[in-house]
């Protein structure tokens, strides 16, 4: 990571050369998926090869023959290092900084992406094309892991097993929640959060395009390597991968380190780089007052993830040197502890909740205030809410483990500490309530989702305040209410949030439009659908319902049958969306390049999609974005502001002289 | 805000003002980011740190060491801590002969601080390889084998690092380090190489106190 | 709430008080629905009244619900309320009252919210204190103890001295042994009425989590570690025993009954059990009783089982002797 700390190389005095490198060899000839592809394959071969090598060095270092880790391990993992390595490499990921190590100057490719599709199989740095790739990418994966749960709910048509059978619903289990856990923490920061992080505070660039390209061409490396564990048995941990059930797993269990790990680097390096824009790339007059209040959850969400994800690579990084170096972290007759790794999962584990929680609050806080023709309710409050979410989100981790034995005399501390954090998410609603007193509600379709998620998210949160209570816990503890519960968030919350943010957003990403029709269409199917999925989750889990179980008792079949058609319901209903998405992206487009929506964003005063440089020139910020209704407010910001303006608001020493 | 008020200095257009506020940007980018670095890598370090005292204190099944424990080298633990902290200290006594405008006197200094860490890592491999104890055989020896080759990556990518600066550093000619240099573009050049060598100076500082904290943990205590 | 004293300074005079609405509709709703909770929900609340751990579980839940249902209810009253009365009317273009802020309603909010906070995390504590743990995992040195009873090397009934009880997950099955009879070991569960119970919970392979449903215990089995939770059943009757934690292939179909009998039957039971395994050499296969077990134990306990027939919800988990003791090198 140290090595790119290297921001993106100013332009001199002459203004941006757009030379772009390479244009004049054939495409075959240029680094793209394809080099990328056989760089992997060449990569697998030699990481292989190597395991193959120290297998055996090792097998004579391991002391300890419990049968609970086999040196076939070495290969698989070295492969897909190397492989991943190599699919970088063949990506042209490290071309540039071969030339650094040359001393030679870096070619500035960032704001000229050759081509028209041809860009979103590239290595390209532009972030308008580093969002849409996320947000396809991010799409593939939420697909495939809602087609895992429909998996999950027809097993669950019957109280016995029926047509998976065990090893393979584990498997189906495995590969759901953990593809949807590293989908959902890039589902908004990844498309949205990278497209519009310059576009919101003013700015023409990014602070390090090289690092937020590489955290979106990792995603595609963890969906196959993740995927790759079906073939291999797939894994039996879930995604909380615990231990010793982990060492014992089979190789499967290799994928689930390395594909979580992997998108864990990634998530890493993108809240890194959206950090160092924010603090730094704000256009003049763009005060922390001003900011948006989805960049506000941008930025707190990113400092989560550079703060807690490396908690969960070291966690991983121990399982697998236990899977392969034969240390003994994780066991406990050899001096390790399964605790120990209960506690890095979840210190990681829940902040991890809550980067998937503020996202959506950024989203619909963002389209409220446009929707209602009204200012933003308590602007302070809100920004304040999400740092104190995000602060008091590494103080109550052990709420995980109420029942778990580990320092039962902690329990009260973590009880308080889970039920304040309620307290800064409760400013959310104050912020909703308030910007819908007395407004002018416009039921469009990204307003219908952002209300929904307002619905959805409180009845995730009022069963949190029923789980952080430790009596009460020790029935609802690991049952379908938690299940439920954070059905209710993450789902309920952050999908459909993201939902919210691509019918608002996407007339401005790709210039054209949503179709409306089906989009209300999507809308109504998907809320009763989900609604009607997941509520009776609630009940099941209180009527002693484990979670990851084939086998329950036959007094609950009813509801779990109701449960598993509701959800195939929500698929045709993602079904619509899917059709919605690709005919209005791909067939029918209909332009739309100004303001549909009549909105005050930043974003939203420059041309749909925006040009290449976003800018003309460096803005200049002149007021709230949220001043809806304010007589005599001033614009936004004033796009070309007379020379000087910008020098002013900086002290350059290389100007002055 | 002087906003709308300006008086545009004489001379100065978009293009020239635009370069300038992102060369500003860029600068201030430097030191946030090898800034927030730190925090990540404190992050990481820190699970490592709390796996050893966690084990240690658990000391579970008797084994935070176990019977038949032999310790690493206390020699070679503290050459390699040594050799870090030489490298950081050579690199930081030559950053200040570079703000005194010797470019000559920093790369030297550079590329001694580059063989020392490239040494270290070198060092650690062969102990890693060659050690007194099998990985499963104790907490201690558990939390050793983890987090030395951790330790080895981000000592690399920084040597790494290190290495970009130098190959850049011989593209710039000495005397802009004395004197402002007559354009824009090459001032850039120059203030944005001292941005990359104030970050990795202090990056490299920073993995200076972890060696030795590591050391103090594995080798004395 | 907080939303009924929201703002009123831009209302017209045709305007109706909104905020009066609101907080009628809102109040009549929430009386309701307590009511109903507190009478008529309560006594089917999960999970149920068969412990004193459930009936204080039941409790909390009530008492949660209750504080609840007036947060949700204020919530959907005020949006319902707002989606049905302040619509844009087609053609209005204008923009709504800019209203940025309210002081006097965010601080009102910030204090009820923080009070409800509060209150909840001090009644949680004593509920959780009190009770003895409140039927969770307490660990290996449990710090709140049911107060007023002893435990004795052995257990007679009639008295109230503690039964232990000793809950071994393994994948993938539960067993149970009983220290105060000899340290016998049984596949089934049979708890005597109206006597305090102590489950040392414990695991001899990964981590599995013992739920007894009905008697509201939950405590995770970790290997290595003796977790230990409080119960006195108080209703005779079947209990379910479930994994909570998720262990490997068969952690679906990791479950069995229990059953709270009377004094003088589970008397019986023990001691006929006892005899048994005294009679078959099972007592004297199986390792001495302790808190927990290492993995080289493991081996001695699958002969003890193979004696006993048990058969884990996979198959014979460990077959025999394990061929390796720790420190042994692998052989390739």
């Amino acid at each position: 990571m140290a090595i790119e700390i290297e921001p993106e190389k100013a332009q001199g005095p002459s203004g941006p050369v757009h030379a772009a490198p390479g244009n004049s060899k054939p495409w075959w000839a240029r680094p793209a998926v394809h080099t990328g592809l056989i760089g992997a394959v060449i990569g697998y071969i030699i990481g292989h090869w190597l395991g193959n090598l120290i297998s055996p060095a090792t097998a004579g270092v391991s002391s300890f023959s419990t049968g609970l880790s086999d040196v076939r391990n070495w290969p698989l993992v070295l492969g897909y290092v190397f492989g991943t390595i190599g699919w970088l490499a063949g990506l042209g990921v490290f071309n540039d900084l071969g030339r650094l190590m040359l001393g030679k100057p870096l070619p500035d490719a960032e704001h000229a992406p050759a081509g028209g599709v041809a860009k979103y199989f590239r290595y390209t740095l532009d972030h308008k094309v580093v969002g849409i790739q996320y947000l396809f990418g991010m799409t593939t994966y939420f697909l495939t892991g809602g087609l895992f749960a429909m998996a999950i709910r027809t097993e669950l048509l019957s109280p016995t097993y029926h047509v998976l059978n065990a090893s393979q619903y584990l498997m189906v289990v495995g590969e759901h929640s953990t593809m949807m856990m590293m989908m959902m923490s890039s589902v908004v920061l990844g498309p949205f959060g990278q497209f519009f992080a310059p576009l919101m505070i003013g700015s023409k660039r990014m602070a390090f395009p090289r690092i937020e390209a590489l955290a979106f061409w990792l995603t595609p490396a963890a969906y196959v390597i993740l995927l790759s564990g079906i073939l291999l048995g797939g894994f039996p941990t879930g995604w909380t991968g615990y231990e010793p059930l982990a060492t014992q797993a089979g190789p499967g269990m290799d994928t689930y380190a390395l594909a979580f790990g992997l998108m864990g680097i990634s998530l890493i390096l993108a809240g890194f780089n959206l950090i160092v824009t924010y603090i730094n790339y704000r256009a003049p007059g763009m005060r922390w007052s001003r900011l948006p209040m989805f960049v506000w959850s941008m930025f707190t969400v990113s400092f989560l993830q550079v703060l807690s994800v490396p908690v969960l690579v070291a966690g991983l990084y121990m399982m697998l040197m236990d899977r392969t170096a034969q240390t003994a972290f994780f066991t406990n007759q050899l001096g390790g502890s399964s605790y120990l790794w209960e506690d890095v999962f979840w210190f990681f584990g829940h902040p991890e909740v809550y980067i998937l929680a503020l996202p959506g609050f950024g989203v619909v806080s963002e389209i409220i205030p446009v929707f209602t023709r009204k200012p933003l309710f308590g602007y302070r409050v809100a920004a304040a809410g999400m740092i104190g979410v995000s602060l008091l989100s590494f103080f109550v981790w052990q709420h995980h483990l109420f029942d778990s034995g580990i320092n039962p005399d902690m329990r009260p501390l973590f009880m308080l500490t889970t039920e304040l954090i309620s307290i800064p998410t409760g400013f959310i609603y104050l912020v909703a309530a308030g910007t819908f007193w007395k407004a002018k509600i416009t039921f469009s379709v990204p307003m219908l989702f952002a209300i929904a998620m307002y619905f959805n998210f409180l009845i995730g949160g009022v069963s949190g305040v029923f789980l952080s209570d430790v009596p009460a816990d020790v029935t609802e503890h690991g049952s379908f209410f938690v299940m439920a519960h954070f059905h209710y968030t993450i789902m309920g919350g952050l999908i459909f949030a993201f939902m919210a943010g691509i019918y608002y957003w996407l007339p401005k990403m790709l210039g054209v439009k949503m179709n409306e029709k089906l989009g209300k269409w999507h809308f109504w199917t998907m809320f009763i659908t989900f609604n009607s999925t997941f509520l009776p989750l609630f009940a099941l889990g209180m009527m002693g319902m484990p979670r990851r179980v084939f086998e329950y008792q036959r007094n609950l079949q009813t509801l779990n049958d109701w449960v598993s058609i509701s959800s195939y319901l929500l698929g045709v209903s993602l079904l619509i969306f899917l059709i919605n998405l690709i005919m209005s992206t791909l067939v029918w487009r209909v332009k739309e390049s100004g303001n549909p929506w009549r909105s005050r964003g930043l974003e939203w005063q420059v041309s749909s999609p925006p040009p290449p440089e976003n800018f003309e020139r460096v803005p200049v910020v002149l007021s709230h974005p949220y001043l809806y209704g304010v007589k005599d407010a001033p614009p936004v910001a004033d796009l070309n502001p007379p020379v000087g303006v910008v020098a002013s608001a900086y002290a350059s020493a290389g100007l002055e002289a | 805000m002087s906003e709308a008020t300006a008086t545009p200095p004489a001379g100065l257009n978009a293009d020239m003002e635009e370069a300038g506020f992102y060369h500003e940007c860029a600068l201030n980018g430097s030191w946030t980011a090898s800034r927030l670095a730190m925090g990540g890598l404190s992050f990481l370090f820190g699970s490592f740190l709390f796996a050893y005292f966690y084990l240690r204190s658990l000391n579970s099944g008797g084994r935070w060491e176990g019977s038949g424990y032999h310790a690493p080298s206390m020699i070679m633990g503290t050459v390699m801590m040594l050799m870090v902290l030489i490298s950081a200290g050579i690199n930081y006594a030559a950053v200040q002969r570079i703000k005194a405008g010797h470019k000559k006197a920093w790369q030297i200094g550079g590329v001694i601080a580059l063989l020392l860490g490239l040494a270290t890592i070198s060092m650690q491999i062969f102990e890693l390889l060659n050690l007194p104890f099998y990985p499963a055989s104790s907490g201690f020896a558990s939390v050793f084998v983890g987090f030395y080759p951790v330790f080895i990556i981000v000592v690399l990518s920084a040597m790494i690092w290190l290495e970009t600066l130098l190959a850049r550093s011989r593209f710039i000619p000495g005397i802009a380090f004395v004197e402002q240099p007559p354009t824009y573009e090459e001032a850039f050049v120059v203030q944005r190489f001292q941005a990359s060598v104030s970050g990795f100076t202090a990056i490299w500082n920073y993995l200076a106190v972890i060696a030795i904290l590591f050391w103090f943990l594995f080798y004395v205590i | 709430m907080a939303e009924s004293q929201a703002p009123t300074a831009a209302a017209g005079k045709a305007e109706p008080n909104h905020a009066v609405r609101i907080a009628s509709i809102w109040l009549v709703l929430a009386i309701v629905a307590d009511l109903l909770i507190y009478f008529v929900w309560q006594p089917h609340l999960p999970p149920g009244r068969m412990s004193d751990n459930a009936r204080g579980q039941q409790f909390d839940i009530t008492v949660m619900a209750v504080l609840c249902a007036p947060v949700l209810l204020g919530v959907w009253t005020y949006f319902g309320y707002a989606l049905v009365n302040w619509r844009r009317r087609a053609g209005d273009t204008e923009d709504g009252p800019p209203i940025e802020g309210n002081g006097k309603v965010q601080a009102a909010w910030i204090t009820v919210t923080s009070l409800i906070v509060l209150s909840l995390a001090a009644f949680g504590t004593y509920e959780l204190i009190v009770p003895a743990g409140a039927g969770g995992g307490e660990g290996p040195v449990p710090i709140w103890k049911p107060s007023g009873v002893v435990t004795t090397a052995a257990w007679t009934p009639g008295s109230t001295h503690t039964l232990v009880v000793q809950a071994i997950g393994q994948q993938w099955n539960w067993t149970y042994r009983f220290p105060q009879f000899g340290g016998m070991e049984t596949t089934g569960l049979e708890l005597p009425i109206n006597t305090p119970v102590e489950f040392h919970v414990t695991s001899l392979d990964v981590i599995h989590s013992f739920w007894a449903y009905q008697l509201g215990v939950k405590a995770d089995a970790n290997p290595g570690v003796d977790n230990v939770a409080f119960v006195k059943p108080l209703q005779l009757g079947q209990f379910v025993v479930r994994c909570n934690e998720l262990c490997g292939i068969w952690h679906g179909a990791m479950f069995d009954y229990g059953n709270v009998v009377t004094a003088s039957q589970f008397q019986s039971w023990a001691t006929s059990i006892q005899t048994k395994e005294r009679a078959n050499g099972t007592l004297a296969a199986l390792p001495p009783y302790a808190t927990t077990y290492d993995p080289t134990e493991i081996s001695q306990l699958g002969q003890a089982w193979a004696k006993l027939g048990i058969v884990g919800a996979g198959g014979y988990y460990y077959p025999g002797p394990q061929t390796g003791t720790p420190g042994d090198p692998v052989s390739p």
